[in-house]
């Protein structure tokens, strides 16, 4: 209290007493004793001469009769006034009340209630803006010597009768001679006390005067004689009407808590509550608080025993209970890219999908404007490096995550901790008024202030190695400990002038060493975990709360899966659109990688090094592969980090049960989207410098069909893996074997013999997005532009005539002529070779079309070895001769076709040699008709393999489901009917992609992560 | 505007409030039973005449006693009458009685209005 407060009482006290008669005896006493409590000695005197003079005690006497009756002087009551306005200025609502008391009971001391006195008193409670109908409460309590005038609704009774005096008041029955008196003033939520009776009852440790009016503060315990303790939350849960109502149990029944590796955190802890409880555990570190808490948050569960709400068990009856429980971890669950309103919102929205957007807004506000964060609601959260509201304000904010949908039961975990005194005084606060409306809250806390420590209503002490060693009121705590350890002064938990509790005292006894001859403290403790334990429940026996047989109570109201994406995908896009870092480097990165890429592999490719020609640029090809490796990067860096950062926020709102469904497909959509934006830029930017004309949009869709393979793929690895680093580890393991595969680095039938087939992209391959989007790529630039378009069919029937009229033919007359001059000998050698020729010729010709003379006669007799006769051969030699004239013919037919489909072209106005430089490219045109092969055709498997011009060949599928053939063939077999291969290819990564979509919404990756992180040693939790 | 105007009484004081021809005048004793209810007109008087009030306001308080509630909604008035531009107080006090003095002083300490003392 300031000096110049105290001289405002002062002289109000004066002025007061010196009304009527004057001031007696009693009452200047009474401001001696004030004095005291608020002074040093010496200034008492300098006080109490001032209030001397103000009330003209030392003239009294003189005074006489006639002063009695006189009324107030004007002056007294000008000042008065001029006193209250000062008093206003400084101190609180709360502080104003005790004055207010204070002043009532002066008046009391000598009982001299004149009308004139309580006028001025009724003046000051005008003054200080206290409500009459609080004022008439106030006083009546003051004044009044019996209970039976007492009648308020805001008056609670305790004695030993069975029944109340009066119609308003509250009633509580106690093993008490007397009443015992509360009441409650509303406006400031402030208890007082008064006893009237004979007993000597102890309040915090002190004997309680009769009709002496005590303030009843947080944690206060009053004690009878008889031996009742009478506890500050339990008087004032009285009062509470919304506890009352409120319709909920709490039954744990911990028998064993083990860990994975078979460590017990948690013995015989029972825990039984009903609604509006402030819970505390505290414990040493490694006690298994944060385990008790998490076990009976429902997120652990017990080795033996249950937890049960209202009845329904946390485990197996999740159902019932759903939105009941809120759970604030320790860590931080901000999207750091919100704004702190934009965080409660979205929040809210998942919560209440009946609210109307005004409603929403509204809740929101008062929430904010509850945790004192309303002024705070449009800056960013920002991550804890680059902090833009402090520590205090996200952790009110985390709360407030939870707080919005008013979770019947909260637990929280150190929500304290890194704050500043007054932070954390202010988050407990709010806690406190939480359980004043019906809430049961359980808080892990660490190192209390007194004032916190004296705002639970209960506290649960766990020592070492998961012992519960205390459950019960805070302050009893600390007398109970005392108590076993013999300390002197046991009875009293708070200090006798400050009514400070140290909760360190009670880790001080619990954990006292042993100390050796030499004085020092050994490892030994004085009393085990288990003897504490043991102690513990011989004293104390848990009273089993029943069991609400209820549903209880929930505001929850989960919007549709639709709406909850729709919901997902505007707060990722929020929080997106707001990391400009983030924007800026996602967009910028295609258009400048397409710029470095295309800028570096441009030159004058033209014959003569004049200028750039399109069709002479050799690294095209390359530049393809490129592309398609620049896609799935891109893909794969904007996904891999998604989930993990949204892991702790997806934990928090499991207890909201949303769907997961939704949740990755918000994360698709825009991924996806973001991809589509970046391919386009790629493939825009890229295609403008290197001069490719009308590819656009195929590029475009190969590359943004890829990117979407990657974020599919991404967004698996990141639901698997713990940590950004795993996960960025990751990235080229998955993604050199896609180069590697990809069929322009390392050509497939070069590969190693365990993977690879001849005439056939090897499986290995097959499963890899880029094999089939490169695949894609060439097929349709080769085929499908401008110029390559008109003339391609020609192209092929030539290529396809040419094959068999120049090497077919030959290679088959070889093998006859082999057959002819050896199918009679008796060499073992030379009859294997023949048989493998006699195979392949049957081969050749089955599927042979044109083979005249040959319809009537059955190839796999007269051509097996047995059968084989010389007429045959000779009759083969002829018909291969005809089979190459027919072929010859038709080659020739189709040059003839084409030259004078160019020819009619150029009369046209079109010039051949300007667009083939245009559209087409000479390097890749190579590479799809693999022209670099040293064998047109090789034997593979008794079969002969074309290996040149796969880009001109047909498929052969050999059932409904072959879809394999050689890399480049134009064509794919799609269960039977025949789609060209950009199609084919593109489908084929669409369908990964799907696979990839149900393995991660099974979360198949993260279960095999999971599956090899239980092989490790135990490890300690 | 319309004119208050309430006669006096052994306990209720003589109160004249007349926007047209500027006379603003409370005199006498004041110790009423219900001091709030009795002052609830002169204080919505003022509140309306706040709203178009004269360019000058002369405002006299002549009283010969007060008691403590009638003191706390005098400077209610007074505290109402702070918002008007050009108003003075008036306070009038028997040559005789100090202690009216006084209290008009620490009156004028609580609001920021010019006081004007005379005597009687």
């Amino acid at each position: 209290m300031s000096e110049e407060i105290l001289k405002a009482l002062t002289q109000l006290f004066a002025i007061i007493t010196k009304q009527d008669g004057g001031v007696t005896e009693n009452e200047r006493q009474f401001v001696i004793n004030f004095f005291q409590t608020e002074l040093d000695q010496d200034s008492i005197k300098e006080y109490l001469e001032l209030y001397d003079s103000y009330s003209g005690y030392s003239k009294q006497g003189t005074a006489g009769e006639e002063e009695k009756n006189k009324l107030t002087s004007v002056k007294d009551s000008v000042k008065t006034l001029g006193i209250c306005k000062k008093i206003n200025k400084t101190l609180t609502q709360k502080q104003k009340v005790v004055v207010l008391i204070k002043l009532l009971e002066l008046v009391g001391s000598d009982k001299n209630f004149t009308p004139q006195r309580l006028e001025i008193i009724n003046t000051v409670s005008t003054v200080f803006n206290i409500v009459k109908d609080a004022y008439q409460l106030i006083e009546t309590f003051a004044i009044s010597e019996k209970i039976e005038g007492l009648n308020f609704p805001d008056i609670l009774l305790v004695d030993s009768s069975e029944s109340k005096t009066a119609d308003l008041q509250k009633h509580v029955h106690a093993h008490i001679d007397g009443s015992l008196v509360f009441m409650r003033v509303s406006s400031v939520d402030m208890y007082f006390t008064k006893y009237m009776g004979d007993q000597a009852n102890v309040l915090n440790g002190f004997i309680m005067q009769p009709n002496r009016v005590y303030l009843f503060s947080q944690g206060s315990t009053i004690k009878t004689q008889a031996g009742d303790a009478l506890y500050y939350s339990d008087l004032v849960a009285n009062f509470n009407e919304e506890i009352k109502t409120t319709k909920l149990s709490f039954n744990a029944n911990i028998e064993e808590f083990k860990f994975p590796n078979g460590a017990i955190g948690l013995r015989d802890v029972m825990i039984s509550e009903g609604p509006g409880k402030l819970i505390g555990i505290m414990g040493a570190s490694g006690a298994g608080k944060t385990t008790l808490l998490l076990t009976l948050a429902g997120l652990e569960k017990p080795s033996k025993g249950d937890i049960l709400i209202n009845g329904f068990n946390i485990h197996t009856e999740k159902s019932k209970i759903q939105g009941v429980i809120g759970f604030v971890s320790q860590d931080d669950l901000l999207i750091e890219e919100l704004t702190v309103y934009q965080n409660l919102y979205y929040n809210a929205k998942l919560c209440f999908a009946n609210f109307t957007e005004v409603q929403l807004h509204l809740r929101v506000m008062q929430v904010l404007e509850n945790l004192g964060l309303d002024q705070r609601k449009d800056l960013t959260v920002g991550s804890i490096l680059d902090k833009k509201i402090s520590g205090g304000q996200r952790k009110r904010l985390n709360i407030a995550l939870e707080l919005i949908r008013e979770p019947a039961i909260l637990f929280l975990d150190e929500p304290t901790s890194g704050l500043s005194s007054r932070d954390s005084e202010n988050v407990i606060d709010l806690l406190k008024e939480l359980s004043l409306k019906g809430k049961l809250i359980f808080v892990v806390i660490h190192q209390p202030s007194s004032d916190i420590y004296k705002m639970f209503d209960k506290m649960i002490i766990m020592d070492t190695g998961g012992f519960p060693s205390y459950y019960g009121n805070p302050v009893e705590a600390v007398t109970y400990f005392k108590k076993a350890t013999h300390q002197v002064d046991s009875n009293r938990g708070q200090c006798e002038t400050c009514g400070n509790v140290n909760p360190e005292q009670i880790f001080n006894i619990i954990e006292a060493k042993v100390v050796d001859e030499y004085g020092q403290p050994t490892n030994k403790r004085k009393v085990t975990p288990p003897q504490w334990h043991e102690m513990y429940t011989k004293q104390f026996k848990v009273n089993r709360v029943e069991d609400v047989k209820e549903q209880p109570p929930v505001a929850l109201f989960i919007p549709t899966k639709i709406k909850q994406t729709a919901i997902f995908t505007k707060r990722d896009f929020l929080a997106k659109l707001s990391n400009k870092q983030y924007l800026l480097i996602n967009l910028l990165e295609a258009p400048l990688l397409a710029i470095i890429l295309a800028f570096i592999i441009k030159y004058k490719s033209a014959p003569g090094g004049k200028e750039y020609i399109f069709r002479f640029n050799e690294n095209i090809p390359a530049f393809m592969l490129m592309s398609i490796i620049v896609a799935l990067f891109m893909g794969l860096t904007i996904s891999a980090e998604e989930i993990i950062r949204d892991r702790k926020i997806l934990k928090r709102e499991s207890f909201l049960n949303l769907s997961w469904n939704s949740y990755l497909l918000s994360k698709l959509t825009i991924l996806f989207l973001l991809s589509a934006i970046q391919t386009f830029m790629f493939v825009v930017v890229g295609n403008l410098i290197l001069e490719i004309h009308g590819m656009t949009f195929a590029f475009w869709f190969v590359l943004f069909t890829t990117s979407c393979f990657a974020n599919v793929l991404g967004l698996n690895i990141s639901s698997a893996f713990n940590s950004a680093v795993t996960v960025y580890v990751m990235i080229p393991l998955l993604l050199i074997p896609q180069m590697i595969l990809s069929g322009l680095l390392f050509p497939f039938d070069k590969l190693n013999n365990l993977i690879s087939t001849k005439g056939k992209v090897p499986i290995v391959a097959d499963l890899m997005a880029s094999r089939w989007a490169y695949e894609a790529l060439a097929t349709y630039q080769f085929k499908n532009n401008d110029y390559e378009l008109s003339y391609y069919n020609f192209e092929k029937g030539e290529s396809q005539a040419d094959f068999k009229a120049a090497y077919m033919a030959d290679e088959l007359q070889k093998r006859n002529r082999f057959v002819l001059e050896n199918f009679e000998s008796k060499n073992d050698s030379i009859k294997r070779l023949v048989v493998g020729h006699l195979e392949i010729l049957r081969g050749v010709l089955l599927e042979e079309p044109y083979k005249p003379g040959f319809e009537k006669i059955n190839l796999n007799e007269s051509l097996s070895p047995e059968k084989y006769s010389k007429t045959m051969g000779l009759l083969l030699t002829g018909y291969i001769e005809q089979y190459r004239g027919h072929y010859q013919k038709i080659y020739n037919d189709n040059v003839l076709l084409l030259e004078k489909r160019m020819a009619y072209d150029e009369k046209n106005g079109f010039n051949i040699n300007d667009e083939k430089n245009k559209y087409h490219n000479e390097s890749l045109s190579d590479l799809v008709k693999n022209i670099t092969t040293k064998s047109r055709l090789i034997e593979y498997n008794g079969k002969i393999i074309q290996q040149i011009n796969p880009i001109y060949q047909d498929p052969k599928p050999r059932g409904i489901v072959d879809y394999r053939t050689a890399f480049f063939l134009p064509e794919k077999n799609l269960l039977g009917l025949t789609v060209s291969t950009f199609i084919f290819d593109i489908l084929v990564i669409w369908m990964m992609s799907l696979v990839l979509y149900m393995a991660l919404y099974f979360e198949w990756m993260r279960k095999l992560v999971d599956s090899f992180g239980k092989v490790n040693i135990p490890k300690k939790k | 505007m319309e004119i208050l105007n309430l006669e006096g009484t052994e306990d209720t004081p003589k109160i004249i409030l007349n926007k047209k021809n500027g006379i603003f005048e409370i005199s006498g004793r004041s110790l009423p039973e219900d001091s709030a209810e009795f002052y609830r007109p002169v204080l919505e008087w003022i509140e309306a005449y706040s709203a178009e009030p004269n360019p000058s306001t002369d405002f006299t308080l002549k009283l010969e006693y007060f008691n403590t509630a009638s003191s706390k909604l005098i400077l209610d008035v007074l505290s109402a009458l702070e918002d008007i531009k050009g108003t003075k107080i008036m306070w009038y006090f028997h040559e005789d009685d100090e202690d009216m003095e006084e209290a008009g002083e620490e009156f004028s300490e609580l609001v920021e209005i010019p006081f004007e003392f005379k005597t009687y």
